[in-house]
């Protein structure tokens, strides 16, 4: 058994860490070199020296946070070296761009998940499995009472939440990067033909999926002061961060949702305040994670992003696997 | 026509948080569906004397069982989603591989009328069988509704009223109406839907249902401002508020939660049937001091309420009186509509009538509530004051002109309770919460010091404003000392302000005492634990009142 220190991955200061190379994984603080696997705000910090991601996360990132920032970018696939470690990206299925990043030293395979999911989503690559001896896994839905269903039936459950009520003015709540452009992909496939109009932050990630060859439905861009009787009846796409404050009273008689994995539980959906949930969500499921842990063949197995006591204790009871923890 | 409308329901209900937009779909539901469905369907939704067919506990050990699943897992869900039954019908799917027919068109009533109660005449392999079965060929969707219908944890927010108001929009009668005949137990069938429905108003049916309770407000400022003479004064007893009605010659007694309760009570009813008039009285049951004419404490009328038939030493052990507050309805004429203080002349006017009768003595079981005159607001407030001294919790105050409506109608009652007890004590345990609140710790435990050692001396859940909440969560993760289960123990840290309307002597608590209704009033994050009150500080608050 090696100690924590001799992993090639491990964990410092709450962040993924490989010393060999002297790079840090989505670092949540400024570093030298840092490997970046999606452009969500969650996953990256301002004032790293320099960045390392796939082409489309570079450009999604450039487009949120501006071009004043240093990053290298290499293909899906494409194999680079850092101090003798050879590294490469890899489609995660998370959002476009996403991927999992496999580091090989001395024959020894390590592979960092990202966030990810094996579900159908058109507007990014499909996860790509991947063989490894290590794997460090996110486990944000790692309960089995996470089961998504297909994006195609919450498609349709949002078409027929619209259309049901043609007087209001529907409001589903999304994030902005990734969930957006999936559901303006599967909700164009709907019966629903109506107006869709998304906000400021939305419609600039719309464009830069279409630059990056994305094909996304047209929407219009919420204006603040648009008139109620042209809105009944259409729905409006709006980060989740919108959803307390005054900028609802903008709009009269609305209905509102929020479409996220969360939303499956019913005290969650209760407790958030909106009036629907549309269970979507662009991690694995339980089902997902317990999927790419077997498929993997990886023989030791990390957990980061979620509570993973469960998970951990039934891949140990019943699947024999070797759970390793990083402590903190 | 079947469960899958029912489930449709339920989701449409589950996801409007509009009461209008309930109403709505409630309406139409009952447009759409046959007489017994709706009759179940109202059943349900009341949810108020659902059986519970096997327990939470049994089912997630039945799913283990059956799919193999550690019980360990499930419980972890369970943290997660607090209730049974939706963490079974979560961890249903896709396992209903099963090729059997399906049971998509199963209504309703052969589910709660036959399928569901049948499982009680089968021996537990026969019937983890069955459920099995069930489960297998019932379509996804449904699986939520079954195990909530066999949990008999059905509650969806739809309340009473709002099932009154969707039947009064349905058949355009006044909800009074309604209510009055949703009032009791509500045995689903054709005809009780029928009933519901019916247009024509007939008085002899609704016979020994009571009046839908009219409910006091909490006393505003507002009030200072007329005279003191506009009102009627009562004591606010802590007792269970009932009606007792007689009509026909027959007596029965309701409590506000629609139960008819003449079995626990038989010495009551016994008394009351031999007066000659017929009446509804609204008042209050109580378990009462002879001797020193005030109430005990509420807990020893827990002894009687769940006893059914209780024999005569109880009687003798736990003697209740009926107080009456107001009469409603007197020799079958409604007298709900006159002003209050005419109706106190007619009450006080047949009271000393059935008194007098001197061959049935009911003033060992029966009274009028006593009224209190203050001179003024001030005069009010001492006699709010005084409450705790003849055990009732502060003043009821009535405007001496309304009528009887039913609801909390602003405006016409006010209760004005004496201010709650109070002692800081340290956060030492926390739970998690269930239903809304999973997956957040939300019961928690408090202790008072003890020397040097800090004695648990209640629990509450109640008092904190949803952002506290997350942030204790948060802070809870951060400081948990121990897990046992789903409860941990805490670092000594966080001084809460609780109040609580009574303390009194218990030996089942470690601390020696109990206090009733406990609830978080602030939460002192500038005091430190040693500033935290000691349980001497609540033998002295004991002391103080007795």
């Amino acid at each position: 058994m090696r100690t924590k220190q001799e992993y090639l991955i491990r964990y410092k200061d709450g962040n993924l860490y490989c010393e060999l190379a002297d790079i840090w994984i989505d670092p949540s603080k400024p570093v030298k070199k840092a490997l970046i696997t999606h452009a969500h705000f969650d996953h990256f910090t301002f004032g790293c020296e320099e960045y390392i991601s796939t082409k489309e996360t570079a450009i999604l990132l450039k487009e949120r946070v501006g071009d004043n920032i240093k990053i290298k970018t290499f293909e899906y696939g494409e194999k680079f070296k850092i101090n003798g470690i050879n590294i490469s990206f890899h489609p995660s299925g998370h959002i476009l761009g996403s991927s999992q990043i496999r580091f090989i030293f001395a024959e020894e395979k390590w592979l960092i998940s990202g966030d990810f999911k094996l579900q159908k989503d058109e507007t990014c690559k499909k996860y790509e499995i991947v063989k490894t001896d290590y794997l460090i896994s996110e486990c944000t839905f790692g309960l089995p009472i996470f089961k998504w269903d297909e994006s195609t039936k919450i498609a349709n459950d949002i078409s027929k939440w619209i259309t049901n009520s043609p007087e209001k003015t529907s409001l589903l709540f999304c994030y902005s990067l990734g969930k957006a452009q999936r559901l303006l992909n599967e909700i164009s496939q709907t019966n629903f033909k109506g107006n869709i109009y998304s906000h400021g932050s939305i419609h600039k990630m719309n464009n830069s999926y279409r630059k990056l060859g994305i094909d996304i439905k047209d929407t219009i861009k919420i204006e603040n002061k648009k008139k109620i009787d042209e809105l009944k009846g259409s729905l409006i796409l709006l980060p989740p961060s919108l959803s307390k404050g005054s900028y609802l009273k903008n709009f009269k008689n609305i209905q509102t949702a929020f479409a996220s994995g969360w939303m499956s539980i019913r005290a969650l959906r209760k407790r958030s305040g909106y009036d629907k949930g549309f269970a979507i969500s662009d991690h694995a499921d339980w089902d997902g994670i317990l999927e790419v842990v077997k498929k993997s063949e990886a023989k030791n197995v990390f957990f980061h992003h979620g509570d993973s006591e469960a998970l951990s204790k039934y891949l140990v009871e019943k699947e024999s696997i070797n759970v390793l923890f990083f402590g903190k | 026509m079947s469960l899958k409308k029912f489930s449709e329901l339920f989701v449409d209900l589950d996801s409007s948080n509009s009461t209008n937009n309930k109403i709505e779909v409630l309406k139409n539901y009952f447009l759409s569906n046959n007489p017994i469905d709706n009759s179940w369907a109202i059943y349900l939704l009341t949810g108020k004397s659902n059986k519970r067919f096997i327990s939470g506990r049994y089912l997630k050990n039945l799913f283990s069982q059956i799919y193999e699943y550690p019980v360990w897992l499930i419980d972890t869900c369970y943290l997660k989603v607090g209730d049974s039954a939706e963490v079974i019908a979560l961890l249903l799917k896709n396992k209903s591989t099963s090729r059997k027919k399906k049971l998509s068109n199963i209504s309703l009533n052969e589910l709660l009328s036959k399928t569901i109660p049948e499982l009680s005449n089968l021996n537990e392999e026969e019937k983890n069988l069955q459920i099995k079965n069930i489960w297998e060929r019932l379509p996804e969707d449904y699986h939520l509704i079954f195990n909530k219908i066999l949990t008999g944890t059905f509650r969806v927010g739809v309340s009473i009223g709002l099932i009154t108001k969707s039947i009064s929009k349905l058949i355009n009668i006044d909800e009074e109406i309604i209510s009055h005949r949703l009032m009791g137990n509500f045995k689903p069938s054709i005809d009780s839907f029928e009933f519901l429905i019916n247009k024509n108003i007939n008085l002899e049916e609704l016979n020994s249902k009571p009046f839908p309770f009219l409910l006091a407000n909490t006393i505003e400022d507002k009030i200072f401002k007329h005279s003191v003479n506009d009102f009627q004064f009562e004591w606010k007893y802590d007792g269970i508020r009932m009606q007792l009605i007689k009509r026909s010659g027959n007596v029965s007694l309701w409590t506000r939660g629609q139960e008819l309760v003449n079995e626990s009570f038989p010495e009551l009813v016994e008394k009351m049937s031999h007066i000659k008039d017929d009446f509804v009285l609204d008042g209050e049951l109580l378990v009462w001091n002879f001797k020193e004419q005030i109430a005990f404490d509420f807990s020893l009328l827990q002894k009687r309420i769940n006893r059914k038939s209780p024999t005569r030493s109880i009687q003798i052990k736990y003697p209740i009186i009926f107080i009456a507050y107001d009469l409603l309805e007197i020799n079958g004429r409604d007298i709900r509509e006159i002003k209050l203080e005419n109706r106190r002349i007619e009450l006080e006017k047949y009271f000393s009538k059935w008194q007098n009768k001197t061959e049935n003595n009911i003033s060992d079981i029966f009274k009028i509530c006593d009224l209190i005159f203050p001179k003024d607001w001030p005069d009010a407030l001492t006699y709010k004051e005084k409450s705790r001294e003849n055990n009732t919790e502060g003043l009821i105050i009535k405007k001496r002109t309304s009528i009887y409506s039913s609801g909390r109608k602003k405006g016409i009652w006010w209760k004005y309770k004496v201010d709650p007890m109070q002692l800081d004590a340290v956060l030492i345990y926390a739970k998690g919460g269930s239903g809304r609140r999973a997956g957040l710790y939300t019961d928690y435990s408090f202790a008072l010091w003890k020397d040097k050692e800090l004695i648990k001396f209640a629990s509450a859940y109640s008092g904190l404003t949803n952002i506290e909440i997350k942030e204790l969560d948060k802070w809870i993760k951060k400081n948990t000392i121990e897990k046992f289960g789903p409860v941990r123990s805490l670092k000594p840290e966080m001084v809460f302000e609780i109040s609580f309307e009574k303390i009194q002597i218990s030996k089942r608590h470690k601390s020696g005492i109990a206090v009733r209704f406990p609830r978080i009033t602030k939460w002192r994050k500038d005091k430190k634990i040693n500033d935290a009150d000691s349980l001497d500080n609540a033998y002295e608050l004991m002391n103080k009142i007795s």
